[in-house]
């Protein structure tokens, strides 16, 4: 069974891939998530909160745990690389419907650990529909694109006339193969030209296979690394 | 629609008036020149006693009338009270006909209609299925007709209604048609249900079950009318003479070895089609007719409507032309699938083709009865071989026809998915009080020994989402109300179970539509899902180009000139049956003694066999038949124990996982009917680790568990979970011009999957499909026997040179399981490795596309890295895998 879709809590320090995207420096972490060391700024792509809560709330029988998971991961995150400010890329709730009391608890409890900590979130196709997080949350709500250095932040994947598009919403997965027929189906970053799209940070979210296509460049992220996935000649050097 | 044969036809019919009052059924019979049969007159006194049963015979063999004639006369008195009274309003709801498939049930209406206006002139007979128009459902909301024509599906339907007592209580006499089909899957279970339920709103309800010849009668019955009633089994009509044939190949030696489209045997099957009267074309799957009929009209462009294509996922306006053509004599040939199994008794077809394995002896015998009904001639089914294993099989199932080896259907034990579907549906409809629930649910074959925990479990499935309170706040599906009966309380929840009950049988499909104009039919949503705008397809017999697909229906046009993708539905992949497989190793053992070979298909196979024989050996009984091969791919091993696919599937991965405990390894895993294969990138000795992974198991429970450990190494479970997930009402499917609000519950069954094992690793629906898979795929009893067998065959291991005949089968299958235990960042590497490799040695696009092709299409473009050209994207007539 692999459990390449489950994102993993124990993780080396050695394991990011370190890119040059707009001639910034920039760390794809293992944790499906973007760090961006000259500013300490972290990117976090659809997390989706309260989507078991939500499936329960509407009748489906998903167990709780996986807000609870994410919050963990990110908390994890926080502490070992103490970001300055962390943008969600979107879809930060999956439902309104999962805006149940457990979960904007859980929610007060998480940002009350990190009271001091930035934090924007740039509106995605979810947020629209469950509605912005509570403002006591202090999150600060913002439409996509949001500039942030030379970076344009959003959720919908798009091209940017003057910025290089960071972005979610569409849960990239690559499909490798092998010899012996073996295959795989790893959560992974996406890098086009001129914009990059994020794996979906959240826990009991599902993927979307992303193609190879000329241009591109794709990291694949399992067993705690970053791998880039070797490009052909015509792809130019990331 | 089933009659005597001719010769029982008197030639002046002897016109006598029936009166209403007492509904003659032999008096009716003879006017039109026919007697009635003994086991017909059987049903008939014992439907009058009000006993049930199960009444057996073979296809087109006078059992919808014993049966509908017995309840029209048991039922008199309510025609009787319905003519006398003064007003004339039909009887209300009194009958229900159960029927497998709703394409069969436009048929049954037209022949249960036939003796009323004679025997019961104020009942009423109507459809009610997935196909039935909203403006005639709404009207039998008001009042259903006397007796109905339904589907499991839409009985459960029925049940949900909040009225459901009210409408169905009346029902005095169920009668299910094919239950052989649908013995042994959960719709079966989900009827057992459902007749519980009817049985204690009206305790003296007669249920009759038709069944084709079974290996285990006695347990359909069993399972038909569950433990608590006794019924009788009728036998009817003796089954005609039977003969079974193979149409041979033409030049034998360059017959494939592998395959099951079997275009090879084109002209032959032209000519036999040309030389006949009108042809039933049976394929194993919807993709195979659609392409044969394809390749008839392409092979014969003059036969352009007047051969024709049938398969479940045609319109129902199509299904219904092509069968009235055919009753009319109009159609040269159909090609067709299991559609055509079943009822639609008594067409007028000369000769039933069958490509590739019918699998089965029993189905064999109902596709052949298809044909024949002339008088004096015999049932006839010409086999036609796909590839040269099939030809061994023909000999073999004409062995076992003759033998009477018929294989039995085992029905699912205590499924508790549709047990949890069913909670739901009787909390509808009307709501239940669990302990009278508890003993109606074990009134029935399925879960007569269900356990108090089971049950409890199940209660808490449906209200609180599991055992445990905390796991799941904010769940309720079905809660107690103030007196104690449980419900659903919320509307829209109510709404999307009744839109999935129907979703035991297939997977979501989507229409496909023309442009502003007529629907052709469904496909699987997985497949359009496949297709981009622009992309053609096959499907009803014409080339049609995707424009788009929105809200579950898929827009498309029609194309020209350019090369399609095959539809590949996911339909049931059926094992060959241990009564053939045992056939074909005898045959092969007859082979191997080298004398000439006894029939005409053993002589065709010759030239396989012998290559088979000289480029490695022949299996025999006391033979176990390894073969190795080294290729690009890595090392291959062969075995061939001759147990039937699914066994074949758990001796797989119970070899990789003994293997791969000694060192960590990732195996990939084909198997068919014959043996399996296992592929592992590493180098395996396998000389040396066979015979230590052939070592019997010391005993049952020993060999349960080193299954199950395996069975988690694999994603084997997990594949079973998808249906259980889906018929337990955990994954809702979209259905055509729904609202696209339940959209943020889409979610796959492998997320469920995952967030189950971690948060709630106690759930029974993840081990019902551990043991789902123990059962019923993997068949522990036959795998046990199994592995005694081989430990006591000799070994015989053949290091190849190149694939054997047996071989290539397996080294060409596509759909394939994995074992692994490996550290993933090994595999990743491994993957990298090569993908670095491969662009590395490249500065010439070919190879640096060929890497990109590797990623976008799944193939292993380039294996050892060389400068090779990327391997052509591989045809779409590449042998797609049997059924």
């Amino acid at each position: 069974m692999d459990d390449s879709n489950t994102p993993q809590n124990t993780v080396q320090n050695t394991s990011h891939c370190a890119v040059q995207w707009s001639a910034e420096t920039l760390h794809l972490l293992p944790e499906n998530a973007l760090w961006w060391p000259a500013t300490q700024t972290l990117f976090i792509a659809d997390l989706h909160l309260g989507k078991a809560a939500s499936y329960r709330k509407l009748g489906q029988p998903v167990p709780a745990g996986s807000t609870q998971n994410n919050l963990q991961r990110l908390t994890q995150l926080i502490e070992r690389h103490a970001p300055r400010h962390i943008v969600f890329l979107g879809d930060f709730l999956h439902a309104a419907a999962g805006r149940t009391p457990a979960v904007l608890l859980a929610m007060r409890i998480w940002r009350a650990q990190h009271a001091a900590m930035r934090m924007t979130l740039v509106r995605g196709n979810h947020d629209s529909h469950a509605g912005d997080p509570p403002i006591e949350l202090g999150i600060v709500v913002v439409d996509e694109p949001w500039l942030i250095g030379p970076f344009a932040a959003c959720h919908h994947p798009q091209i940017h006339a003057t910025h290089f598009v960071l972005a979610g919403h569409s849960h990239p997965v690559v499909r490798l193969n092998g010899k012996g027929r073996d295959s795989l189906r790893l959560p992974c970053f996406v890098k086009d030209e001129r914009d990059a799209i994020l794996p979906a940070f959240g826990a009991f979210t599902g993927g979307h296979p992303v193609d190879g296509q000329a241009g591109r460049r794709l990291y694949a992220v399992g067993a705690g690394r970053v791998w880039a996935i070797p490009s052909s000649a015509q792809t130019g050097p990331a | 629609m089933s009659r005597p044969a001719s010769p029982r036809k008197t030639p002046m019919p002897v016109p006598v008036p029936v009166p209403a009052a007492s509904p003659d059924a032999s008096a009716w019979l003879s006017t039109r020149g026919w007697q009635p049969f003994d086991f017909q007159r059987e049903v008939w006194a014992a439907m009058a006693a009000g006993e049930s049963g199960l009444l057996h015979a073979t296809t087109g063999a006078g059992k919808t009338y014993a049966v509908w004639l017995g309840a029209l006369q048991a039922l008199a008195n309510i025609e009787n009270a319905a003519a006398t009274a003064r007003k004339v309003v039909a009887p209300p709801l009194s009958v229900l006909w159960i029927t497998p498939m709703r394409a069969l049930a436009a048929d049954t209406l037209r022949a249960l209609q036939e003796p009323l206006p004679a025997l019961a002139p104020t009942w009423t007979v109507a459809t009610r299925t997935g196909d039935t128009p909203s403006g005639q459902r709404a009207a039998q909301n008001k009042r259903l007709p006397t007796a109905l024509i339904t589907t499991p599906e839409s009985l459960s339907l029925l049940l949900s209604r909040a009225d459901a007592q009210a409408a169905l209580s009346g029902v005095r006499v169920v009668v299910v048609d094919e239950w052989h089909e649908l013995l042994g899957n959960k719709r079966g279970v989900q009827l057992q249900l459902a007749l519980a339920r009817l049985t204690c709103w009206q305790p003296n309800l007669v249920v009759w079950g038709m069944s084709a010849t079974l290996g285990n009668l006695d347990q359909a019955l069993h399972s038909l009318l569950g433990p608590q009633r006794i019924g009788r089994l009728v036998r009817g009509q003796t089954p005609k003479s039977l003969v079974v044939d193979t149409l041979l190949p033409l030049r034998a030696e360059r017959f494939p070895w592998a395959g099951h489209l079997g275009m090879a045997m084109l002209p032959q099957v032209v000519h036999e089609i040309e030389n006949s009267g009108s042809t039933l074309v049976f394929t194993n799957t919807r993709a195979q007719s659609e392409l044969w009929y394809q390749a008839l009209l392409e092979a014969r462009p003059e036969w352009a409507g007047v051969i024709a294509l049938h398969h479940g996922s045609l319109d129902r306006g199509v299904r219904d032309w092509v069968e009235t053509s055919l009753k009319s004599g109009a159609l040269r040939a159909v090609v067709c699938t299991s559609s055509l199994d079943l009822g639609v008794d008594f067409l007028p077809v000369e000769r039933v083709l069958q490509i590739g394995s019918a699998k089965g002896v029993a189905r064999l015998l109902q596709r052949a009865g298809r044909s024949g009904h002339a008088p004096g001639r015999p049932s006839r089914i010409t086999l036609v071989p796909t590839h040269s294993m099939e030809l061994v099989e023909g000999a073999a199932a004409r062995a076992a026809v003759q033998a009477g080896q018929i294989e039995a259907r085992d029905p699912p034990l205590q499924p508790l998915d549709v047990l949890v579907q069913h909670l739901v549906t009787v909390a509808l409809g009307g709501g239940f009080a669990p302990d009278a629930l508890l003993a109606e649910v074990r009134s029935t074959a399925a879960y007569a020994d269900l356990s108090a925990e089971a049950w409890q479990w199940c209660l808490d499935f449906v209200s609180q989402g599991g055992a445990s309170l905390v796991a799941y706040p904010d769940y309720h599906r079905v809660r107690p109300d103030e007196n104690g009966v449980w419900r659903v309380p919320d509307a829209r929840l109510a709404r999307r179970h009744r839109a999935n009950i129907g979703t035991i049988v297939s997977d979501a499909s989507m229409v496909v539509q023309y442009r502003g104009g007529a629907k052709l039919g469904t496909v699987e949503e997985s497949f359009a899902a496949r297709l981009k705008p622009g992309d053609c397809f096959l499907f009803a017999g014409r080339l049609l180009e995707l424009i788009r697909v929105h809200e579950m229906t898929a827009w498309v046009k029609r194309a020209s000139g350019k090369k399609p993708a095959v539809p590949r539905w996911n339909g049931g992949r059926m094992p060959l049956s241990t009564a053939l497989a045992d056939a074909v190793v005898e045959q092969l053992a007859i082979a191997g003694k080298g004398d000439a070979p006894a029939s005409p298909e053993m002589q065709a196979a010759q030239s396989m066999l012998s290559v088979q024989r000289e480029w490695s050996a022949l299996p025999t009984p006391q033979t176990l038949l390894a073969e190795t091969f080294t290729s690009r791919e890595g090392s291959h091993l062969f075995l061939y124990p001759f147990a039937g696919r699914h066994v074949h599937l758990g001796l797989a991965s119970l070899f990789a996982w003994r293997v791969a405990r000694q060192t960590p390894r990732t195996f990939s895993m084909a198997f068919n009917d014959y043996g399996f294969e296992l592929l592992c990138a590493d180098a395996v000795d396998w000389p040396t680790l066979l015979p230590q992974v052939l070592e019997a198991p010391l005993n049952d429970e020993s060999l349960m568990e080193e299954v199950l450990a395996s069975l988690n190494a694999s994603e084997l479970a997990q594949r079973r979970f998808r249906e259980i997930a889906r018929v337990s009402g955990l994954i809702f499917q979209s259905h055509p011009g729904e609202a696209r609000s339940s959209k943020q519950l889409q979610a796959s069954s492998s997320l469920f999957w995952e967030v189950f094992r971690k948060y709630d690793p106690g759930n029974k629906l993840l081990q019902q499909a551990e043991s789902e898979l123990l059962q019923q795929e993997l068949d522990i009893t036959r795998l046990h026997h199994a592995l005694v067998r081989m430990a006591s065959q000799t070994l015989v291991v053949k290091a190849l040179e190149r694939p054997t005949p047996f071989a290539f089968p397996l080294l060409v299958e596509r759909l394939r399981e994995k074992l692994s235990n490996e550290q993933l960042a090994d595999r990743i590497a491994r993957m990298v490795a090569q993908l670095e490799k491969a662009a590395g040695s490249s500065s010439n696009a070919p190879a640096a596309d060929a890497v990109l092709a590797t990623l976008a299409h799944g193939r292993d473009a380039l294996a050892d890295g060389s400068n090779r050209r990327p391997r052509r994207e591989r045809k779409k007539s590449r042998p797609l895998p049997p059924l």
